[in-house]
């Protein structure tokens, strides 16, 4: 028996995920009825829902079977998979970066970057996060009591903090989150280029604009970074070589866009969950500040909480069999972080947020040799912050509903609007 | 001899195999590889690696 085409429709609408207690419930039933069960929908190709966390880091740590850039990485229906092939001469992503690439080619691209972001490396880049992370929070305080945390501070703070790490000038920064936007919210009309609701073609469409406007942009910083080689990542990139020769145009843009839009809005999305979990929860706030050691186990779960990037598609290159079940070769499989980091097997109460666990062993930077490159400066990031704004904050609450990013992919908090007051 | 697994990505150090392409030899105890190491797939250090049962 397949998934019910109601409940599989639930899981990939993108308005489910605006209301994250319906997306939630969903998988929390199909983790307890068919936990690695296959939707088909006539407008997709059939997929496998693999919401359980271990199955998913089984399918993680065998990436010579479950490739990334077969298929589409991430879900698409039938007809949009089409046009995209159309428009890249066969390739079924619009950008090929780290996620939509294997083999020998993924391992040769991650090197470049992988040196420079491991925990040794980024230890150097603390106080100077530091003072971006103060500058901030001085920010936030400047309204006086009432901010919209993420539109005000979270959405903007990391991205200073990677555009400084990758080589962009601030005055770009506007730019750089616009279009992250375009590109990672197309179904919400709040964020999308055309600020409207768009058809899937429409969409499409839109999304091929911003990527091409991104094109424009790096072909400046290859340009520059070539002339004038820096220690930053974007030059890293521009200058990087695999066997003696540059980085082909689709793997050099690539790159750099999944640098410069992964590399902050998920962090961002993170924030401004922690900050709304934060904001329903007088007690958590106390529990921090008596305990500042438990700063890690807070940043721990502010990601097992939003889970930024909600799914990434796998196919599978040859016949195996995972929880169970039997997996033919040429089959794509929806890898639900979303469900994975709810996991009533690994978790105490999944949907609570808490600071006490023991263990958390959230798997929202995905698992295996496709594990998320920036995640250590990730959590170095929120770290530094949370730690300047528990200095300062004496009390915060919730000063209007939350609105969350319509969006089946890399979402989280658009409006956390919050009243607070300082020591 | 042992294995041991990366918490955060689940890298597998076997001390049977070591790590030839990164200069450790077959046969290298996991607390004998050089301080500096780390997680060649994810960057963890050495203190997040668990030992595993196979």
């Amino acid at each position: 028996m397949t998934i019910s085409e109601p409940l599989a429709r639930t899981i990939i609408d993108p308005k489910s995920y605006a209301r994250r207690e319906i997306v939630d419930a969903a998988f929390a039933q199909i983790r307890a009825e068919q936990p690695l069960d296959k939707a088909e929908l006539p407008d997709f190709e059939p997929f496998w829902v693999v919401s359980r966390h271990a199955d998913i880091k089984e399918i993680e740590r065998q990436p010579d079977i479950f490739h990334n850039g077969d298929m589409s990485t991430f879900l698409s229906p039938r007809d949009g998979v089409e046009r995209v092939k159309a428009l890249t001469g066969g390739e079924p992503n619009l950008i090929r970066s780290l996620v939509s690439v294997d083999g020998d080619e993924h391992k040769a691209l991650r090197g470049v970057v992988f040196p420079h972001v491991t925990p040794r490396a980024i230890k150097p880049l603390e106080d100077q996060i530091r003072q971006i992370a103060r500058e901030f929070v001085d920010h936030m305080l400047s309204f006086g009591g009432e901010v919209d945390f993420a539109q005000d501070v979270a959405f903007l703070y990391p991205l200073r903090v990677i555009m400084t790490v990758l080589g962009v000038p601030q005055e770009d920064e506007p730019f750089m989150l616009k279009l992250t936007q375009e590109l990672f919210n197309n179904a919400d009309p709040e964020l999308n280029r055309r600020r409207a609701e768009l058809t899937p073609e429409e969409m499409l469409k839109s999304l091929w604009e911003t990527t091409m406007e991104l094109e424009a942009y790096f072909a400046a910083v290859t340009e520059k970074f070539r002339a004038n080689p820096t220690g930053q990542i974007n030059s890293l990139i521009a200058n990087a070589t695999i066997n003696g020769e540059f980085l082909n145009h689709r793997q050099l843009m690539g790159y750099y866009i999944i640098a410069a839009t992964a590399g902050h809005d998920t962090t961002s999305n993170t924030t401004a969950g922690a900050m709304w979990a934060l904001a329903e929860r007088p007690e958590l706030l106390k529990a921090m500040q008596e305990s500042p050691d438990r700063i890690n186990a807070f940043v721990e779960e502010s990601i097992r909480w939003e889970v930024p990037v909600k799914h990434f598609m796998r196919s599978a290159v040859s016949d195996c069999e995972i929880g169970g079940r039997q997996i033919k070769g040429g089959d794509w499989l929806m890898l639900s972080y979303q469900s994975a980091n709810r996991d009533e097997t690994v978790w105490a109460d999944p949907f609570d947020f808490r600071i006490d666990r023991d263990q958390n062993p959230q798997i929202a930077f995905g698992y295996g040799v496709h594990v998320c490159l920036g995640q250590h400066l990730a959590r170095m990031e929120m770290r530094i912050l949370w730690e300047e704004l528990f200095k300062r904050l004496k009390s915060v609450e919730m000063a209007g509903p939350g609105e969350r990013t319509i969006s089946n992919f890399v979402c989280g908090p658009k409006h956390v609007p919050i009243r607070f007051t300082v020591n | 001899m042992r294995k041991w697994r990366c918490r955060n990505c689940g890298f597998i150090y076997d001390e049977t195999l070591g790590l030839p392409d990164e200069g450790i030899a077959p046969g290298t105890r996991f607390e004998d590889i050089p301080e500096d190491w780390y997680c060649p797939d994810c960057g963890t250090e050495q203190d997040d690696f668990e030992l595993v049962d196979y």
